[in-house]
Parts: C-alpha cells; structure tokens; sequence
C-alpha cells in the first residue's frame, strides 16, 4: 500500500467482494483492448532518452519517478482505478493519484518498466496521460473549462426550452389541444432534449462506461442509468404515443448536475492555481561563483555543468553536484523522503532540491534540468497535495458505501412495485435512483476544503497540507518564536574594541552574517549598507550560537558571547552579538528588537479565540521577558534549544493540548514538523517553510487570526453538510420508494441538494469585513492630473 | 394555432443561432478569464501612456 487511499480504496473492494477482479488483473493478457494506434505513438515517443529527461526523475538505484497529468479524472474511483491497475504492472513501486489537481506520481523501477509502458497501460484503462510540462497543464486546464463551459449552457438552454414544451402539455387540460398537437409537443421535447442528454451529459456516460468496465461503482453510475432510463422511457412513450414523457425532467437533471460539476471545476482549477503561486514562492535562483569568487545571481535554467555554486545555511541546492566545501549536512526530505539530516563530505554529491541544514557550502554543478529547485520546490507541494486530507478519504469511502446501498434500493424498489403494480415498478425505480444524492455526500468534504484553501489563499495564508484545516480549527495553543517571529531586530549601536573602527568591524560581520538566514544576521548584514562585500570562506555555522569563517584572510567568530568568547564572562554583553578574531573580540553588535507592527493586535485576538499563548524562544530572559510583557503572555520560556523546545512541544501534547507553532528560521524546523500545526513566515528559512504544514505570505501574522476562524468554519460548515445531505436522502429515498415523488421532482430535488452543498461551502469567508483583502494588484486608480 | 407553427420554428432557429454564437465566443477565449478583465477598467496606464511619458518629461 503506498498511502491512506489506497488502504481505503483496498479495503472497500473487499467489502464489495471485488477483491479478486485484480489479482486476475496481474496478468497482463487478460484485458487485450487495444489502443489506438496515435495513442501508441504517442507512448513510445517517451522511450526517447531527451524528451523523458525533462520529465523523468532519477531517484538513484534505477528508480525513476514522474508526475503524470492524467485526463478524464472524475471522480475518486478513477482515483482508486488508476492506481490499481498501475500497481499491477511489475516494476512500478509507488502511484499517487491526486484526483483534485489530476495528478499522478509515479516511481517505478527503470529495468523492469518504461515510462512508455505506463502510459500505455494507463491509454487502455482509458485515461489519457500526459508528463507534467507547466505549458501544457495550462493548455489542457483551458480546454477543459471551455468543454465544461459549453455543455453546461448547451444543458441550460435545453432545459428552459424543454420546459417551455413541457408546460404546454401540462397546461393542455384547459386549452383541450387535439391529440396532434400533443405529439407535436412531445416530439419538439425530444428536439431540444436530445442535444442535452448526446452532448452535454456525454462526460456521465464516458465515466460511467470506463467505471463499469472496471466492475466496480462509481458516482457516475447511477447519474448515467437515471439519465438514460429516463431519456429512454420518454422515447418509447413518444414513439407509442400516449403517456407521460420527462424530457424537460432529464434536461433540468443534466443542466443542474453540470452545474455542481462547474463550480467545483472552478474551485479545482483555482486550487490548481495555488499549487503554481506556491511553487513560485521559492524564486528558482542560484548564486554561481565567478573566476574571481564573486558571486553572481543567475536564474537556474543558466546553469551548466562545471559551474560552481553557492548554496547559503537553510538554503536549497540548485542542482545536482559534488560538494567542494569540507563537510555539511542536507535535508534530503524533498527528494528521498528521509526527513532526518544526512552528513555530506567533501567529494559526495548533493541532490537538487534538498536543503543545506547548516554551513554553507560550494559544489560543482553536475547535472540540471528537471532536477532544479522549481522542481524540488513544486515537488513538495505537490506530495502535499496528493497525501488527501484524512477527512476527504472517510467522506469517499462513505459516498462508495451510499451508492451501493442506492442500487440496491432501486433494485429492491423495482422488484416491490412489479409485484404490487407493475404499472408504478419503472417510475418509483427511477424516483430512487434520481432523488438520491451521492454528490451532496462526495461533494460535502472537498468542496468545503476547496473553497476553505481558496479564501485562505487570498487572505496570504498558503496551506501545504490539507490536513492543517481540520487540525486548525482544533488547536488549544499557540506557540511562538520570538526572534523573527514577534520581533524584528535591528542594529542600534557598534561598540569596538583593539582599535577597530566601527565601519570595519560592521563590514567584517556583515560579510559573515550575510551566510546565515538567522534574523539576528540578517540584521547586522542589513545594516552594513557597503555593496563590495569581501566574501568569506569556509563559513560554517551551529545552529543557535553562531557563525565562523574566513574574511581577508582573519578567522572571525560571529555570535552569543557563549560562543565567541566562552572563556570569558561578558556580563554588559549578555545579549549583543560579538565579533571576534585568535587574538580577541573586536566589536559587539547592540541589537534591538522592534515588535512586529499590529502585533498586540494579533495576541488580544488571538486570546479572544480562548487560545492558550506561549514563547519559546532561544534568547536571553530579560528579552523574552520584556517582549512578553508587551504583548501580556504569561507563559514564556528563554533560553531553549531547539531540542527542549521539541521536547517542551511533546509534554504539551501529551497534555492534550493542541499546539501550533510560529516560526521562521532554521533551528525552529524541527518544531515546526512536530506541531499539530505548522506556521512558517514566507520571508523565513527555506527548510522552516518546508517543515511546515502553513506558510504565511507577505509576513502579516494577523491572517493567522482569520485563518483560525476560516478553519473553524469550515469544519462547521463539513458538518452542516454531512447532516443536511444525511437528512435530505433519509426524508427523500423513503417517499421515493413509495412512490409518492414524480421524477421531475426527484431529479429538481436531488440537484438542488448538490447545489446546497455547494452553495454552503462557498458561503465560508463571505462574513464580510472580517476577512482581511489582500493588496490588490497595484492598480493605478488615482486620476491622473490632467 | 397558427401562430405556434410559425414561432416555435423561429425559437428553435434563434436557440441554435444563440449556441452557436456562444460557442464562437468561448472557442475565441472570450469566458477564459472571468475576473481580470472587470479589474482592466481601473488600470489607468492605458497602452498609449508611455508615448505620452517622454514628452511631458522632455526639457
């Protein structure tokens, strides 16, 4: 089993006594339908060495991985599907299928398989897939709301008409029409009919054809079945020429389903949108070593082989390469999965994508292309998005479950009413199958988390996992960083020693702190307005205390006096940032720390939320004290490691509390993956951003505020939606067996129930002014001076 | 009666001559983007301002 979904997907086709149809499946000979022959074509093009390097991963040992764009996704038993049957192909290890973005991750084993024999098997399961190229996912995203767009008017026009001939023969007992132009009527229903149910509702068929031909149930099913047994009946009824016809009935069906499927299309491609802003966080740059050993900034596409790069503490590596600095170790989570650190040695190779836990480091560029760090970047959004949150998977399995138990009813409906009338047998079966409504249980979960993630989105809060939202909405306490996090530092004053002048000493520091991502660095680099910096070599950092390396040929110590100095007690410079060469400390750096600005406004209505408020913060006590004073948080700890802030993290959860962490540079990473939730700033360290399960765009700590009371009411809302859909199929199934619903109602009733759910879900972030917009693009709205 | 036999032909024509504009549109990329282009109107830098630019800022 390679996740959650598939265990789900396994354990339901057990439960329906399906199991077996895949362990047939393994043989390969038993399902000889053959593909066409440009699809074919098309597969094989992928054997090709230089097309599939820009696609295909290396993941070393043979393993090879991909991200397909599969089309025809509709529902999440295409999910299961898709899965499935790649799985039984020998030689594919791993398939992820994010039904949402349309994705597939694939990793197979490069002897036993090609990439073209994957997309061949996945042609004769009947999805199209293509290798992710960013172009052609937009292409292909255009295409399919311009289809969507298409039908759903197509659908809409249909049935107003349908309905106009409709009423013309419901309304026919006043006007006493001879029976010609009851039939004239008829047939000008089936006229406006028949392009709904051929065109507009093709999708249903072809999803329900493709979920049949595997043998099992999807939500298409029933939809399809009702729709042509409906179209059908009024067919015949037509043909023989009397009776009752439901064209405009069948129309409205289709018009009304189309429409659910539109707007959660919308939603679909909106969170598609957020997947590529996400990716785009991370510019994809590089700092490329000149002949000189100045440094240059230049986009990742640029680099060639030979190039030597620098890569900054916290930093992702730009490409594969040989590390050429002595030591360091790399977080190779986003490629490999490991998540603990690895210690690399001069000669061993760094992979694109992983990022540097500490020091920098130089290393010689080996390969490029797809392994950049767009890549790497967009991969681990990606994984995010494809692990589907917990609450989606039980909302699937329970929407499986509730389509089996509708056709049996209208099996069992069918079968009652031929006994007792056989005249009532076929509308009573169709009223079930009609009035029942899988999408108001299949849309409940995801149409919620999609809108949620939307307007969280443009409040600036970029959700990574799914699962933040629920936990969230659950969180008991708060846990800050200080430093970077509540504070911003800022260089006040530069006390020297041994003669320095205050420029120099500032110019030696900020050459080495601008190496480190720690905020405390980024303020002293800040401060040093010199542009020709002299570059510093052999830098290595210790997480927490300091920095070391070497500057116009002197060995400097950047940090805590703890560090720089531990031999000598600096009371007066408990907290300044010291400078120091072999032969004594040249300067101290005083350092400031301004409250972020809306600050206090943040923690009061954080407190208003009922949540419990910590800092854990690795400063000196009389710091941490003072800001928490400021802000009125009682609970306050200084002077914690990275490690007792984990451990301090695990009590608190053993407690039962519900804790998320704020947090932003490197040593906050650990804690940041062991919350319940995760909140890196955007601005902070790379390897804190990818720890974390939320990542705060443009710094503003308020949308954090709003992003709680989202997250609360989005569960609300997943709740009222289960209930209703719960309600409404338990009031209508009843009456429809009995016979008491026509199936026009059935079909008005089981769409307005889809359009409920939806409607519900997009009502999450409409409570007005609450919501803090986001800087508009800047528009230039002030007239102009004529 | 009459009337019927003339109007509902006449519905039916203009509803096929309506879908088939629609489509024209949508094929031509006109409902692509539905929430930029209502954003346009506020932009003031209009195409033609940079050639305006140069001359108010010449000496």
């Amino acid at each position: 089993m390679c996740c959650h979904g598939c265990r789900a997907a396994a354990e339901w086709i057990e439960q329906l006594g399906l199991g077996d149809y895949y362990s047939l499946r393994t043989e390969p000979a038993t399902k000889p339908d053959p593909a066409d022959a440009a699809d074919r074509n098309g597969c094989l093009a992928w054997q090709r060495d230089e097309l599939a390097e820009h696609v295909v991963r290396d993941l070393g040992e043979g393993r090879r991985e991909t991200m397909l764009f599969v089309e025809g996704i509709r529902c999440t038993a295409c999910v299961w599907l898709i899965e499935r049957s790649l799985q039984s192909l020998s030689g594919v290890a791993t398939v992820q299928v994010n039904a949402l973005a349309r994705r597939a991750r694939i990793t197979w084993i490069d002897r036993q398989v090609s990439l073209s024999q994957i997309l061949e098997r996945l042609a004769r399961t009947g999805y199209r897939a293509w290798p992710l190229h960013a172009k052609a996912l937009d292409d292909l995203r255009r295409h399919e709301a311009r289809d969507a767009l298409k039908r759903l008017v197509v659908a809409g026009f249909g049935a107003m008409q349908a309905m106009m001939f409709a009423a013309a023969l419901y309304l026919r007992g006043a006007d006493a029409l001879d029976a010609s132009a009851d039939a004239l009527f008829r047939w000008l229903g089936f006229i406006v009919a028949t392009p709904v149910v051929l065109y507009s509702a093709a999708p249903f068929f072809k999803a329900a054809r493709r979920s049949l031909a595997a043998r099992r149930l999807s939500m298409d099913v029933p939809v399809a079945a009702a729709i042509a047994l409906i179209y059908a009946a009024s067919l015949f009824e037509a043909l023989r020429g009397g009776g009752h016809v439901y064209f405009d009935s069948v129309s409205m069906f289709v018009f009304f389903l189309l429409a659910g499927r539109y707007l959660e299309m919308r939603a679909r491609h909106h969170a598609g949108d957020l997947v590529d802003a996400l990716a785009r966080l991370t510019p994809s740059v590089a700092d490329r070593r000149r002949q000189d050993h100045s440094l240059e900034r230049v986009g990742v596409h640029e680099l060639r082989a030979g190039d030597r790069v620098h890569v900054g503490e916290g930093g992702l590596v730009p490409a594969d390469g040989v590390l050429l600095s002595a030591t360091c170790r790399v977080d190779e989570a986003l490629v490999s999965g490991e998540s603990a650190p690895i210690v690399r040695r001069c000669g061993d190779v760094l992979i694109a994508g992983s990022v540097l836990v500490d020091g920098p480091v130089d290393l010689q560029v080996e390969r490029v292309g797809a392994d950049t760090v767009l890549a790497g970047i967009a991969n681990l959004v990606e994984r995010a998005q494809v692990e589907r949150p917990q609450l989606a998977r039980a909302g699937e399995q329970a929407t499986g479950r509730f389509v089996v138990r509708v056709l049996s009813l209208t099996v069992l409906t069918a079968a009652v009413w031929s006994v007792i009338d056989p005249s009532r047998a076929f509308a009573a079966a169709l009223a079930v199958l009609v009035v029942s409504c899988p999408c108001a249980f299949a849309l409940a979960v995801p149409a919620v988390i999609t809108r949620a993630l939307t307007v969280l989105a443009q409040c600036g809060v970029l959700v990574v996992k799914p699962d933040a939202i629920a936990a969230l909405a659950q969180i008991s306490h708060v846990v800050f960083d200080k430093t970077g996090t509540l504070t911003m530092p800022r260089l006040t004053d530069v006390e020297t020693f041994n003669d320095a002048s205050p420029e120099r000493a500032l110019r030696l520091a900020a050459a080495l702190a601008r190496e480190s991502s720690h905020p405390l660095a980024r303020a002293i680099a800040a401060a040093c307005h010199e542009v020709a910096l002299p570059a510093a070599a052999q830098v290595s950092s210790k997480a927490g205390l300091g920095i070391t390396g070497i500057v116009e040929g002197r060995e400097l110590k950047l940090g805590s006096s703890r560090f720089v100095a531990p031999d000598r007690h600096w009371p007066s410079h408990a907290d300044a940032i010291l400078l120091a060469d072999p032969t004594g400390v040249i300067a101290a750096f005083h350092l400031s720390e301004q409250l972020r600005p809306g600050m206090r406004e943040v923690i009061d209505q954080l407190k208003e939320q009922g949540l419990q408020l910590h800092i854990l913060s690795g400063d000196a006590p009389a710091k941490v004290a003072d800001v928490a004073a400021k802000l009125d948080i009682a609970n306050w700890r200084a002077r914690v490691s990275p490690a007792e802030k984990l451990s301090e993290l695990v009590t608190m959860r053993a407690q039962g509390a519900r804790v998320l962490v704020v947090g932003d540079g490197v040593n906050d990473a650990p804690v940041l993956a062991g919350a319940d939730v995760g909140v890196a700033l955007a601005s902070g360290a790379e390897i804190a951003r990818a720890s974390s399960d939320i990542v705060l765009a443009g710094e503003r700590l308020s949308a954090l505020v709003t992003a709680r009371r989202i997250a609360r009411e989005s569960m609300a809302v997943i709740q009222q939606n289960h209930r209703w859909a719960l309600l409404y199929n338990l009031a209508a199934m009843p009456l429809a067996a009995l016979g008491l619903v026509p199936p026009w109602l059935a079909a008005l009733g089981m769409s307005f129930s889809s359009l409920c759910v939806i409607g519900n879900a997009l009502r999450i972030g409409r409570k007005g002014s609450t919501v803090t917009a986001p800087a508009p693009p800047p528009l230039h709205a002030t007239p102009r001076a004529a | 009666m009459n009337a019927v036999l003339i109007t509902i032909p006449l519905a039916l024509l203009l509803l096929a001559l309506a879908v088939g504009a629609f489509f024209w549109a949508v094929d031509h990329g006109q409902f692509d983007d539905l929430n930029t282009p209502g954003l346009l109107p506020l932009d003031e830098v209009q195409k033609d301002a940079p050639r305006d630019d140069p001359e108010d800022s010449a000496p």
